[in-house]
């Protein structure tokens, strides 16, 4: 029976031989969708996160199996339209996060999961929820992002 | 202490060329000196070929073009702030393009080079020679459009002003703007002496804070990098290789791999072992055997398939080689000396205190986030590559070497890379799509994993430092330093404290481990500064002395000292020390820590730019490390884009954490025991910092690089702290060894 998901709020289908492959290379070669990053293939660097029934998973250890049913948003169906990006890029632009920008995918949609669960959270929180490697060092920038966005969630809330 | 600026004029007249395009924009191309005389020489030749810099469109958006390849250091943001000041664009009209093809020639020797500009990016260097480069292209535009707009008005060119996109004339209360101009511009000619540099007062764009030139596309996920890049009828391989050391192949599975769906083809690879950087021969292939298929997936499959085997590994332990490291430094075999200066020998029979201890570092991985990889298209007639490479035309020179090919007729087309850190500056994922390539006529995409990245790295070498230093009447009268490392030579002569000790030698064993080596973000620099500035620190203590004041005392009298080295020519103690105050000024340094917490200082002199950090770090009774806060300073000459300074010292400083206090590659039996994130721990944000204070200081001197110089003073400034915190004294890297953390 052929796999069935919810991509970027579109029907996606895959052949059920592919059951074994990681999501992540089912999104960068089969639909060609280049944003979630390949980093280390065994779930550790989170480059290649992806939001799953709004939960951050490491989408080079999720088998496509695992993705029947699910609603799974990648970082190029994150913004509604180019024109009005998700609060957590805005905060990205606005902070000036990037430096070799590989991993920032991955960590925009780390920090958007941890915003839907803790709309305000501590430093405790961050440390705990934003674990994907940047190996620029960025980490004070996208610490500085996740509260900035924070806030951009309130302001807009009001 | 503000030095005059040096400033080559053109050499030969200049002039605006445009031509307009398809969609109606007005192609505005400036001729640029040559790089070279060589290349002088040659100027008939290259007179019809244009430097493309910047499309000026009716609608006055201006397009340029980054002189330089990006890797994460801003060059495609920096570069571009340059000409645009010059020029006095208005920066909210301008965009960057992506993806052009970097333009070569062959010079005199017949080598391969960049016909304009230097487009290499590495050893923080881009700035520095793409800075009076980029600054004359700028103010020749200007000059071309304030004629033309002169000649329109008929009034004297030098009533007017140029001030974002517009020509402006004040007396006559009115503007014109460059869009507009460009067109007629085009057949001014403009004589030298009439191209007049901007003064620093009089810049709008730079020494401002700029964002990424592409942070909408990084944060959309557009697909800016060589891997996200598809090539039409291009096949995916994967290189199964000699996971160890100068092994070959014994044998595998061809049938079982050519069974899985969508693979082609079965193709092995030679190893290749030749001199290599830092010295000595290396291997910069191992032996592989690569698995093309329809999709990168089915090749992967394939790869497993395989179920290789190997034969006549060699047999390195790095641990092995670290302990005769130890066993070399503490003995008095022969060496080689690299500096000896004054009478040490003398010096240390006349000193009250000699100290004498050894700094030990590991080998460090690059583990750049983007996996290698590189589209190759080998064809009869030409080829194209893409790939995020830091040396393009070396990438050219190899395609010819490989297949024949004139490389004036390669395509190189370089993407944004997922970090370089030098690593990007190795041939190896090139040769390898070329060569599959070129036997398979077909273009081939060549995809590394993170474990190819790791077991095929060429790593920074490990290192056993013993410093041994004298003192008399507190102030250090001699110092050496005595090294045995994987590969490589330290730059002895050219980062304190060389220079400000008179009696001073550096010596060190030959090399003789098969692990590759290769340059790592600022090669030695680390733990150059990790020995010297951690033993400076203990010369404070034994000395009882203030450890920033033991700094600031040492470094007098404040001067600039001539020196030898590729990328610089002297280094200035006065401005070492600056970093070194600003640094401590901003963490107040003299206010006394809560037991248990402590600051720590350390600097260091790197490609013509000085760093200085303090730390600030938490060690509990039960041993648990906690990094707190840091500080920085850096001078850098003219801060262009203060913004990524900071965001380069942050990030910078962070990376050097890590090294100290985790990157720590360890070879066994010829291979990489830990070749992914699992077992090689990398810093998260958990661990770094809260904060990271940056003052940039204003030297006036010309700009520098920012890329690597926050690198270095990591390691010792964060042993420093753990000594100010918890009186242990940590002279071995992985540091995280030695807490928890």
């Amino acid at each position: 029976m052929p796999i069935e998901f919810t991509l970027n709020r579109q029907p996606v289908t895959a052949a059920d031989d592919k059951a074994d492959m990681p999501l992540l290379w089912f999104v960068r070669e089969d639909l060609r969708l280049k944003g979630t990053k390949f980093g280390c293939g065994i779930g550790q660097c989170g480059a290649c996160t992806v939001l799953a029934n709004g939960n951050a998973v490491r989408s080079c250890v999720m088998r496509l199996a695992d993705a029947k049913g699910m609603s799974i948003t990648t970082i190029e169906g994150l913004a509604s339209d180019e024109r009005r990006l998700h609060p957590v890029q805005e905060a990205w632009i606005e902070i000036d996060v990037p430096q070799c920008g590989y991993c920032q995918s991955g960590q925009i949609l780390s920090a958007v999961a941890l915003l839907a669960r803790t709309p305000n959270p501590t430093d405790a929180d961050i440390d705990a929820a934003m674990t994907n490697i940047c190996r620029c060092g960025t980490y004070l920038r996208i610490r500085k992002a996740v509260k900035a966005a924070a806030l951009l969630n309130r302001t807009s809330k009001l | 202490m503000r030095p005059q600026a040096i400033v080559r004029p053109l050499d030969r007249r200049a002039f605006l060329k445009v031509s307009v395009s398809a969609a109606g924009a007005l192609l505005v191309t400036i001729p640029l000196p040559p790089r070279s005389l060589s290349a002088a020489t040659r100027a008939a030749e290259v007179a019809s070929s244009w430097c493309v810099y910047l499309t000026l469109h009716p609608d006055n958006t201006a397009v340029l073009m980054s002189p330089v390849m990006e890797m994460g250091q801003f060059m495609r943001t920096t570069g571009p702030m340059i000409l645009a000041d010059e020029m006095d664009l208005d920066w909210s009209l301008v965009t960057v393009t992506r993806d052009e093809p970097v333009r070569m020639i062959r010079n005199a020797k017949g080598e391969v080079d960049y016909q304009f500009g230097q487009a290499s990016a590495g050893g923080s260097q881009t700035v520095r020679n793409n800075w009076d480069y980029m600054r004359q292209a700028g103010a020749t535009v200007r000059r071309m459009l304030i004629e033309e707009a002169a000649a329109r008005w008929e009034v004297a060119a030098d009533t007017l002003i140029a001030r974002d996109s517009f020509v402006i004339d004040p007396a006559g209360d009115r503007r014109i703007s460059y869009g507009e101009l460009a067109g007629k511009a085009a057949r001014r000619q403009v004589r030298p002496e009439q191209i007049k540099l901007k003064q620093r007062a009089d810049y709008r764009i730079m020494g401002k804070d700029a964002g990424v030139a592409d942070i909408r596309d990084i944060v959309m996920g557009k697909p800016l990098f060589g891997i996200d890049e598809d090539y039409p009828n291009a096949l995916q391989a994967v290189i199964e290789r000699a996971p160890a050391l100068h092994a070959e192949i014994a044998s595998y599975n061809k049938d079982a791999a050519l069974a899985v769906h969508g693979v082609r083809q079965i193709i092995e690879l030679p190893r290749k072992v030749e001199d290599h950087w830092p010295g000595g021969d290396a291997q910069v292939l191992a032996a592989g055997i690569a698995v093309l298929a329809d999709s990168l997936w089915a090749a992967m499959q394939g790869r497993k398939a395989l179920q290789a085997q190997w034969k006549n590994a060699a047999t390195d332990d790095s641990t092995l080689q670290i302990q005769e490291f130890h066993r070399q430094v503490a003995g008095n075999g022969e060496t080689k000396k690299l500096v000896n200066e004054g009478d040490v020998d003398a010096a240390f029979a006349t000193a009250d205190l000699v100290l004498d201890h050894s700094y030990e570092k590991p080998l460090f991985a690059h583990a750049c986030m983007e996996p290698f990889n590189c589209i190759a298209d080998i064809r009869g007639d030409g080829a194209t590559i893409i790939t995020g490479h830091q040396v393009p035309h070396w990438v050219a020179r190899e395609v010819e070497l490989i297949s024949g090919i004139d490389a004036l007729k390669v395509k190189v087309i370089c993407k944004r890379m997922g970090g370089g850190f030098g690593r990007r500056g190795e041939l190896d994922y090139v040769r390898e799509a070329v060569t599959l390539s070129h036997r398979t006529k077909r273009p081939v995409k060549v995809t590394w994993t993170r474990e190819d990245e790791i077991q095929r790295d060429f790593f920074d070498a490990a290192a056993v430092m013993r410093v041994r230093a004298a003192l008399k009447d507190k102030r250090i009268i001699a110092w050496h330093h005595r090294q045995a490392q994987t590969r490589g030579q330290p730059e002895a002569s050219s980062y304190f404290p060389a220079k400000v000790v008179s009696n001073y030698r550096v010596d060190q064993f030959a090399s003789t481990s098969n692990i590759p080596c290769g340059p790592w973000r600022a090669p030695t620099m680390l733990q150059w500064a990790f020995a010297t500035e951690s033993m400076l620190d203990e010369l404070a203590h034994a000395a009882g002395e203030d450890p920033l004041d033991f700094r600031l005392q040492w470094l007098l009298p404040y001067k600039e000292y001539p020196i030898e080295n590729w990328a610089t020519k002297s280094i200035h103690s006065g401005r070492m020390a600056a970093c070194y105050e600003a640094a401590a000024r901003l963490a107040d340094w003299r206010r006394p820590r809560t037991k248990g917490t402590g600051l720590g200082i350390a600097g260091h002199f790197t490609f013509g730019t000085y760093a200085a950090c303090v730390l600030e770090v938490s060690v509990s009774d039960d041993n648990e490390l906690k990094l707190l806060r840091a500080w920085g300073a850096i001078d850098c000459g003219f801060a262009i884009n203060p913004n990524h300074i900071r965001s380069q010292m942050e990030g910078g400083f962070v990376d050097g954490l890590n090294a100290a206090l985790f990157n720590d590659v360890r070879v066994s039996e010829g291979r990489v025991v830990n070749d992914n994130f699992s077992s090689l721990r990398w810093i998260r944000l958990r661990e770094a910092p809260l904060s990271i204070e940056v003052a940039i200081l204003d030297s006036g001197y010309p700009p520098t690089g920012v890329g690597e110089p926050p690198l270095a003073p990591a390691g010792a400034a964060l042993a420093n702290a753990i000594f100010a915190a918890c009186g242990k004294r940590v002279r071995r890297m992985p540091i995280a060894d030695s807490f928890k953390i």
